[in-house]
């Protein structure tokens, strides 16, 4: 289903792009381990700020999130958000451990989700600059635990200052390792894509 | 006593005068669960504020509690309507962390001690007295208030709970 702001043509667009970016993440992952690593199926969506805080499962639920800010000719946030079991799985994955080896997320638990986050990020940014023309550069990632609602509402917020949508990206790692890929640029910048959208559609 | 839940989004007013409601804010961030309560009435308020101030947004149908400016006399409205006396209102207040430490970028996101500054500054300006406050850090909380004896806990992720 098209958000309001896309017609139909811009969010094929968009979703092929965006399929792109994740084919380009699971390459760049894969060739990180020696398991083959999927991100699939991805379900694209705008939705109401105010929802945003609950698509985890609910607003108190404990997610381990990696926060990248964008920068450039779009600028907002980009996050991947993962239950804890799924965050210690994917770690056991990038670690080549077998799963449930990782059973508390240290120092390198963290780093290799914010690797995760940096290159899921820069592929599908690269991917998005690449059919648009926008040049689009990450920041450092920063890896947070806490609750969902707690750790997305401090993105939102900003965001309400000057929108009221955002998109969201649902994919999952291996099929059964269900995460959440969120790319929030601010209103401004929305307006800019959407250009950029139209320009290729 | 059963109770019973009653969830507060964002920029939502919910209030409370049956003796097992909980009022409550889930995974607050930067935002500021506010909670009016006059003890001798049993009754309750929990404003889940977003923003500091309604200068800062653009609709002019915003939710009363999104804005701590508009929050505040909203809140003490609700409560008196409910049989609150103002002059026995006391006010506590959680969250307003800041949840996402980025160096540098200039980033607009510690809109968390804004927020908290602006509730204190409100409440001040209406009169109300400002009992305890448990803002800033680096976590998100959960606030419930419970309307039958006032109790207000704050639970957080591996940090433990707190009345306040």
């Amino acid at each position: 289903m098209a958000g309001m702001m896309l017609r139909e043509g811009e969010y094929q667009t968009l979703l092929a792009i965006v399929r792109k970016g994740l084919d380009d993440s699971s390459r760049a992952l894969s060739s990180m381990t020696t398991g083959g690593i999927r991100l699939q199926a991805p379900r694209l969506e705008f939705l109401p700020l105010n929802v945003v805080p609950g698509i985890a499962g609910g607003p108190e639920v404990v997610v381990v999130a990696v926060y990248l800010g964008i920068e450039g000719d779009l600028n907002g946030h980009l996050m991947l958000l993962f239950t804890r079991d799924t965050a210690l799985r994917v770690v056991d994955m990038l670690l080549e451990a077998p799963p449930g080896t990782t059973a508390t997320l240290d120092e390198i638990g963290v780093s290799a989700l914010a690797e995760t986050g940096n290159v899921c990020g820069s592929s599908f940014l690269n991917a998005l600059s690449d059919r648009t023309g926008l040049k689009i550069v990450p920041t450092t990632p920063v890896v947070v635990t806490d609750m969902a609602g707690a750790i997305l509402q401090s993105v939102v917020t900003e965001l309400y200052l000057n929108g009221d949508e955002v998109l969201m990206v649902e994919t999952a790692f291996n099929r059964e390792m269900p995460g959440h890929f969120l790319l929030m640029p601010d209103q401004d910048s929305m307006a800019r894509l959407i250009a950029a959208l139209e320009v290729i559609g | 006593m059963m109770s019973e839940a009653t969830p507060v989004g964002l920029g939502e007013l919910k209030s409370g005068s049956r003796p097992g409601e909980v009022l409550v804010c889930y995974g607050l961030g930067s935002c500021v669960g506010l909670a009016l309560y006059d003890a001798v009435a049993h009754v309750g308020v929990m404003v889940h504020v977003l923003l500091p101030d309604s200068s800062l947004g653009r609709s002019t149908d915003a939710p009363p509690g999104k804005f701590a400016d508009t929050a505040i006399p909203a809140g003490i409205a609700e409560a008196v309507r409910l049989g609150a006396l103002r002059s026995r209102l006391v006010a506590r207040t959680a969250g307003g962390a800041r949840m996402l430490n980025i160096v540098g970028a200039g980033s607009k996101l510690d809109i968390g001690a804004r927020n908290s500054e602006a509730v204190r500054a409100g409440l001040q300006q209406h009169g109300i007295r400002l009992a305890n406050e448990d803002v800033g850090g680096t976590y998100g909380r959960t606030v419930q208030l419970f309307i039958g004896t006032g109790r207000l806990l704050v639970s957080t992720v591996g940090r433990g709970e707190r009345e306040l």
